[in-house]
């Protein structure tokens, strides 16, 4: 039993390319998510809420993509996930702020 | 991951583009023959009469009208399909009123002799829409995965198209650069022309492939924003259509549709019918819908003339109003489905649907290329992985298209009263590849290569010869009946089936040259110093030059 859980070494280059797999399947599919509520809301006074909500979505493949070569790109997986948390976190952040102020300026 | 971020896209696109090049072999091959698909399932369907020149639309329209009124009472919808450069026939189509609980009616469609002015009892076929429906429905998975799976791939596909930009440095210099030499370097600079050549291609398939499916896959996100209604709204906004008036069950005889038709004429100025629909046929809110073939990839108002069926009035519609990101989605849906594009631009289409597939072969082959040095010395032989990839590669480069001629053998040779015939032309292909990515696994590498090139050759060069033996439509009729589209298909078949020849005959003659050279230089080696040289590591030129 020891043996084996001497054998999952964590810091292995096996577990680091599945970690990022999951980084950017999962990770990637949130950020595209947030980006587009963010693009969505950002829009919104110059496009209306239709349109502003379609181009958020027809841009989130784009974001998609970007964050999975992000994850492979960066030394680790610890810090790949680490800096989708913090986009994640930041966008919906803004999203936030934006839908604060335009309810304030309505 | 890697030393610098080039060296981690390389490594990534590698990966990316391996794990699942089969899937994206075969829906860009599939889909690749979805431009033509309507030639596919009229070649399949060899019961319909051959063309016949001449004919005015005015009286195309009679015959259909004669048809549908007797045989399509009390429908929604009629279609009258015209004979076209894809499809020479004259068609009929009508939806029947949707049965209790159900949202739409049934479908009903079929081809009129133009001669008897009588339906033709064409064999069952899954033909060139089964075909081409395959690349995005994966046939036997159900609805919902196929489309997930698909979309996964798709995402695959756009990281492999963005990624392969940017690892190459010099993407236009490299271009021009085409090393005709075997082996890697060959296979590299091969993958690179294929991309680069149609690179604005790749993208735009791949990526307008996922937005068919934009809400499915970005659920997550339309569900957050959107309540069901407002969906709703915005999918009408997104996708506009022309409203037009529902029966009113008061019957009333509507005026021939053939004369309805100088309506359209006079609007256009021309003579170009594609096809007509007519709602609530033969009621007091008839109304005949005239469109020509579309002459705008994104929206042109023009080509679509409503006609009062009953008074013969031309009903002035509001336009479909497009928003900007409507028109994006809809231009990119008109790019990849290509229903714009008249003989020379589906020619192309066809040509560059079959760059991308090449593509993915040349990478997937490039991926044993570039290992089997290493792998060829170790004792046991290559490792498992190594012969997994060579097999699926040999199993469906090559495999997948032996078993789309097995479809149209299918369609030719099983019984026309079979039961489940539609499935069984189907089940022969899936079975055919089946068979095709098992038959590597026992049987050397370049042997299997060689042996299914000859075999692809074989049944598609024979099947023009298998045509003529179970049809009357065959290429002698054809040219005689002056036929085109069918004389090209058959025509078609044969030279894809001569490539697969010269491409055996060329495989032959490039192993056999390197397996005299290694003996050669081996026998060299050993009687000379006594020392291995690792030929497999040396360029070629240099065992010419030690075989001389």
């Amino acid at each position: 039993m020891s043996n084996l859980i001497a054998n999952l070494n964590f810091s292995s280059a096996r577990w680091s390319v599945f970690s990022r797999v999951l980084a950017a399947t999962f990770g990637g599919y949130v950020l595209a998510t947030s980006s587009s509520l963010f693009i969505g809301k950002l829009l919104l006074p110059t496009l209306g809420a239709n349109q502003a909500i379609h181009i958020g979505l027809l841009l989130s493949f784009l974001v998609y993509a970007c964050a999975a070569m992000w994850v492979f790109s960066v030394s680790s997986a610890g810090k790949a996930w680490l800096g989708l948390i913090k986009f994640n976190l930041s966008l919906v952040v803004l999203t936030w702020l934006l839908m604060l102020f335009f309810e304030v300026s309505v | 991951m890697k030393e610098n971020f080039r060296q981690s896209m390389k490594w990534f696109h590698t990966w990316v583009g391996l794990i699942v090049g089969w899937v994206l072999f075969f829906m860009f091959l599939t889909g690749t023959l979805g431009y033509f698909y309507q030639e596919i399932t009229r070649w399949m369907e060899p019961e319909r009469p051959f063309i016949e020149h001449n004919i005015s639309n005015e009286r195309l329209l009679d015959i259909a009208q004669n048809y549908l009124s007797e045989h399509a009472q009390g429908v929604d919808e009629w279609d009258i399909m015209l004979p076209n450069a894809r499809d020479q026939n004259l068609r009929v189509g009508w939806r029947k009123p949707p049965a209790a609980g159900a949202k739409r009616g049934k479908y009903q469609k079929t081809v009129l002799d133009i001669s008897t002015g009588d339906k033709v009892d064409s064999r069952a076929t899954g033909g060139g829409r089964l075909l081409y429906r395959m690349h995005y429905r994966l046939h036997y998975l159900p609805t919902k995965i196929s489309y997930w799976l698909v979309g996964f791939c798709s995402m695959l596909m756009l990281l492999a198209v963005i990624t392969g930009v940017v690892i190459h440095k010099k993407i236009f210099t490299d271009f021009f650069t085409f090393r005709a030499k075997k082996g890697l370097v060959g296979w590299l600079d091969i993958h690179n022309v294929l991309s680069v050549i149609a690179l604005p291609f790749h993208f735009m398939i791949t990526y307008s492939g996922l937005l068919f499916f934009l809400f499915t896959y970005m659920v997550l996100s339309s569900n957050l924003q959107l309540s069901d209604d407002e969906y709703s709204e915005m999918r009408k906004e997104i996708f506009p259509r022309t409203s037009h008036l529902e029966s009113a069950n008061e019957p009333k005889d509507m005026l021939k549709i053939s004369h309805l038709y100088q309506q359209a004429k006079n609007t256009w100025q021309a003579d170009e019918l594609s096809y007509v629909e007519v709602f609530a046929a033969n009621d007091i809110n008839a109304q005949a819908q005239f469109v020509r073939h579309e002459t705008d990839i994104t929206y042109n108002p023009h080509d679509a003339v409503m006609v009062n069926a009953v008074t013969g009035e031309v009903i002035i519609q509001a336009p479909k109003e497009y928003t900007v990101s409507g028109m994006i989605h809809n231009g990119f849906f008109s790019l990849h489905e290509g229903q714009f594009a008249g003989p020379i631009a589906r020619w192309i289409y066809f040509i560059t649907g079959l760059i991308g597939t090449a593509m993915i072969a040349s990478g997937l082959i490039l991926w044993t290329t570039k290992r089997r040095p290493k792998q060829m010395k170790k004792l046991n032989g290559p490792d498992f992985g190594y012969r997994l990839v060579e097999q699926l590669n040999i199993g469906t480069i090559v495999g997948l298209p032996i078993a789309i001629a097995m479809y149209f053998y299918a369609n030719r040779l099983l019984p026309i009263e079979l039961s489940n015939r539609v499935n069984w032309e189907a089940n022969v292909m899936f079975i055919s590849w089946a068979i095709l990515l098992l038959y590597p696994a026992f049987r050397p590498a370049t042997k299997a290569w060689r042996e299914q090139l000859q075999l692809a050759a074989l049944v598609y060069m024979a099947l023009p010869l298998v045509n003529i033996l179970t049809t009357d439509k065959h290429i002698i009729n054809s040219v005689l009946q002056q036929d085109w589209l069918l004389v090209a298909f058959d025509l078609s078949l044969f030279i894809i089936g001569a490539c697969f020849a010269f491409s055996a005959y060329k495989y032959k003659t490039l192993t056999l040259d390197k397996k005299q050279l290694t003996k050669a230089a081996k026998a060299r080696a050993t009687k000379t110093k006594g020392v291995v040289v690792d030929k497999s590591l040396l360029p070629l030129q240099a065992m010419h030059r030690e075989n001389s």
